[in-house]
């Protein structure tokens, strides 16, 4: 019963979500300026160039009919074509998401348990040496622009070590129909410092989360108790304080993820990384309408549905929400 | 058994000295405590905040942090030197040989681990030896022992799934566990309802009969000491006052600060008076018909919804409070008696508007207001004052005394300008020197942080004022201070009081009528000489019957 009402609530609000999402996408590349002049060729076009290219691509109606059009697409799955490319907008946006969702994943994997060891670590002594550095260390993290890290990382990686290659996508395999490069020792390479670049500002994000969760739960009564009942300190951090901190640190990493899948765009610039990101920013650049409303609902819907899994693992981290008194 | 081994004592803290280091300065904590504990004895540790009795508990169990720092003094265990341990030699003896059981059931357990878990985990961790099948039937054991029933249901359940008396049990469990020669009891029924309270002590007492262990029990409540120790160490200040068997304690005590301690225990009066016989049972009629009621509830139902992820919520709407009905007479102070979950502090704040009910009707000196509106649009609020249990977490810790009581002046009142009572007349009134209006919250003690809380409800000019557990989180010595104060305000300021508390001495004391509430039902009515005198209902029985018989008379 009220499972239904919950997922119908969550899916009514998703939906509204989209709504007005895609309504704010429309007004907002309307008002950036004429997708025409970047589809004909200005120099040579005429203007009846002009006119029959507006009405091929439906410009010459109302803004509203034009919005009332799209929507009617939507719902049939269709986000039209590609002003630039000329192909689907949504098989456009699908054929850059492994390449995405790949590199945000192989970040967090870097970022999360990095940032929870160094946040445990840094928070069990409270003060200490480790623990100022720690701090120290992400403050300076989060505060470096992403892309002088990038640099940074070419930099080291690429020009003076020349261990990884500074851009591009490498060797790539095909699985579910789709080409993967994590699959390949080349690809790897190719992930790493773009993956490095994503994961740090994460790393220094959890560890301060992971290191203030585990200074307020050393100091609760239970962890004393452990200690009184004749627990090692190393199995009260790693089996009572760990588990008692995740849920805000799962939340956090739900929300960096959808963050990276969608606006990881300086990084997947700088590095050549054909990801969404990319294709988000370029499709504004060029005005391609299509494009940008597929990308935008894609990315509304990704957070929705990350929103959703966070929620799910509350339940199965804490009993306290799973089991009604 | 030799003479000389029952001789020499188990745990003996020699002349031991410790200092706290802060950014402040350095201030000395214990000054040349003495103390001995013998096997399968109870030995009560009494004092109020400040006293240093939690401080000895935690160097007894190697528990304080870096900032303590011993000066002088022992603490020898079997012949071990305890205070120049390291942290891996602790590891030999706390769990194993000196064991804990702490004040806050709820915090003590880890909430995301099932109690069978968390007993299997002591169990092994204590004992190196011991396989997953044998620790768990030692886990049953155990569970058994300590009187959970159907441990075998229980076993894989949440800390949450039970209520505060188990998950105390389910604690001693785990502190018997390791199977360990002292257990540390650091306040471990405070938490708990007077008739949970006596269980638990009894389970212990039961234990070391049993078992051959001795307890250090901390406490500030005499009550507890009368109930279940052998001896008692009085401490003030970090400094023994006085230790003694506990029948010399409690009958003979020698010196002042223990006499005073005693004295401040709230006695109850349960003989009735002479003349009792030849009342009618009107006088079941609470306060004089007179006069109307100036606080008239009526019919109040209040259900909580279900707690819980929504996903997985199943339809839990709990029933909070069942067909209420409390009156309050002009210039009385009424209570309101019951344990937790009984209710009493859900209508408290019904009251005062900060929460609203589904059905019921509440009248205020004539005008009526609908409780099923928050308090803000049905105008309540600020009709009725509350004052809250703990005062610590009552004040904003950002505002001075003068602002919070300034404030007060301000948006509070509802009476003519001029019957308003001023901030320093009301400061002094209450004992509160007026150096006192600069300071923060966390620079007044417990009974004057309280004391302001009561200026502020005062000054806001009510008709009414809810007092929540007001005594409850202070000292012995201070609460009855404030109690006297409480009914001195009342008459003064020609207010009415509606008092809501577990304690049924201090009800006793104040209230000339009392309402009894059991599962958001009222359960008893009366007056305050009917309830405890001669009301025949079970339940308000067994709640005088787990006082300590020692303060009732």
């Amino acid at each position: 019963m009220s499972i239904i009402t919950t997922v119908g609530g969550r899916l009514s609000q998703a939906f509204l979500l989209l709504l007005v999402m895609s309504l704010i996408g429309f007004v907002g590349i309307h008002s950036v300026g004429n997708p025409v002049y970047n589809i004909v060729n200005i120099e040579t076009a005429t203007t009846e160039d002009i006119r029959r290219a507006t009405i091929a691509l439906g410009l010459d109606q109302p803004l509203w009919q034009q919005y009332l059009l799209f929507l009617k697409n939507v719902v049939t799955g269709n986000f039209g074509t590609s002003y630039i490319y000329h192909l689907p907008a949504f098989d456009l946006v699908m054929s850059k998401l492994p390449a995405t969702f790949e590199l945000a994943s192989i970040a967090m994997l870097i970022a999360a348990p990095t940032g929870i060891m160094l946040g445990l670590l840094a928070g069990r002594r409270h003060g200490s040496s480790v623990d100022r550095n720690v701090l120290k260390a992400s403050v300076s993290a989060l505060s470096i622009p992403s892309f002088w890290l990038s640099m940074m990382l070419i930099m080291l990686g690429a020009v003076i070590l020349g261990w990884f290659p500074s851009g591009g996508r490498g060797a790539t395999v095909s699985l579910f129909s789709r080409e993967w490069s994590f699959l390949t020792l080349d690809g790897l390479r190719h992930l790493t410092l773009p993956a490095l670049a994503l994961a740090v500002p994460n790393i220094a994000l959890i560890a301060r989360l992971a290191r203030s969760g585990t200074i307020e739960m050393e100091s609760q009564d239970f962890t004393r108790f452990c200690r009184a009942k004749g627990l090692s300190s190393r199995r009260i951090l790693f089996r009572h304080t760990l588990p008692n901190i995740s849920v805000p640190i799962v939340t956090i990493v739900g929300m960096q993820f959808g963050g990276m899948l969608a606006f990881a765009v300086v990084v997947e610039t700088i590095f050549a990384w054909p990801g969404v990101g990319k294709l988000l920013i370029d499709s504004i650049q060029l005005l391609d309408r299509p494009v940008l409303m597929a990308t935008l609902t894609f990315v509304s819907v990704a957070f929705v549905g990350l929103n959703a899994i966070v929620d799910l693992f509350y339940a199965v981290l804490d009993p306290r929400v799973r089991l009604s008194a | 058994m030799k003479q000389d081994s029952i001789q020499r004592p188990l745990l003996e803290v020699s002349n031991l000295t410790l200092k706290h280091r802060a950014t402040s300065g350095a201030t000395t904590i214990l000054r040349d405590v003495s103390m001995k504990l013998h096997r399968g004895e109870i030995l009560g540790l009494i004092g109020e905040s400040g006293a240093g009795k939690s401080t000895l508990g935690n160097a007894i169990l190697g528990l304080l942090t870096p900032e303590f720092e011993r000066t002088a003094g022992t603490i020898l265990f079997n012949g071990q030197a305890l205070e120049s341990m390291d942290e891996r030699q602790w590891d030999a003896i706390r769990g194993r040989r000196i064991s804990a059981v702490f004040q806050d059931h709820t915090a003590s357990l880890d909430p995301l681990m099932t109690i069978g878990a968390q007993l299997e985990e002591t169990i092994r961790a204590t004992d190196g030896n011991v396989s997953a099948h044998q620790a768990r039937a030692r886990a049953f054991d155990l569970l058994v022992r300590v009187g959970i029933p159907n441990p075998h249901e229980r076993y894989a359940s949440f800390p949450h799934q039970f209520s505060g008396g188990q998950r105390q049990r389910v604690v001693i469990a785990i502190a018997l566990a390791g199977t360990p020669q002292i257990i540390v009891a650091d306040e471990p029924t405070s938490a708990l309802d007077a008739t949970v309270q006596k269980q638990i002590l009894r389970l212990l007492r039961e234990l070391v009969d049993e078992t051959g262990v001795s307890v250090i029990l901390v406490t500030h409540d005499m009550g507890v000491v009368a109930e279940i120790t052998d001896k008692v160490v009085v401490m003030k200040r970090g400094e023994v006052v006085e230790a003694d068997t506990t029948s010399t304690i409690l009958d003979d005590p020698r010196k002042g600060y223990t006499r005073r301690l005693l004295a401040a225990v709230p006695r109850l009066r349960v003989r009735s008076c002479e003349q009792s016989d030849n009342r009618s049972s009107t006088d079941r009629e609470m306060g004089s018909d007179a006069e109307a009621p100036i606080l008239i509830v009526q019919g109040v139902t209040k259900t909580f919804s279900g707690q819980g992820f929504p996903w997985f919520r199943k339809h839990t709407r709990k029933l909070a409070l069942r067909n209420v009905s409390v009156r309050l007479a002009r210039g009385a102070i009424t209570g309101i008696v019951g344990e937790s979950g009984s209710g009493k502090s859900t209508v408290g704040r019904i009251i005062a508007g900060l929460e609203t009910a589904g059905e019921g009707t509440l009248d205020i000196d004539g005008t009526s207001y609908d409780i099923s509106l928050p308090g803000q649009r049905s105008g309540l609020l600020g009709r009725v004052q509350m004052i809250f249990q703990d005062p610590a977490v009552s004040l904003n810790p950002r505002m001075s005394v003068a602002e919070t009581l300034q404030e007060s002046v301000r948006f509070g009142s509802r009476r003519p300008l001029g019957a308003r009572p001023d901030v320093a007349t009301m400061m002094e009134r209450l004992g509160l020197a007026q150096s006192l209006l600069a300071r923060y919250p966390h620079q007044l003690s417990g009974g004057q942080k309280q004391r302001v809380c009561i200026a502020r409800a005062l000054l806001a000019g009510p008709q009414i004022i809810v007092a929540d557990e007001p005594t409850s989180a202070l000292d012995v010595s201070v609460q009855a201070e404030i109690a006297k104060l409480l009914k001195e305000m009342v008459t003064e300021q020609a207010v009415s009081m509606l008092f809501i508390s577990h304690d049924l001495a201090l009800v006793q004391e104040l209230c000339s009528s009392v309402y009894i509430f059991k599962e958001g039902v009222v359960e008893d009515a009366g007056s305050s000489e009917f309830i405890f005198s001669r009301s025949r209902n079970s339940y308000t029985r067994s709640l005088i019957d787990a006082r300590p018989r020692r303060f009732t008379y």
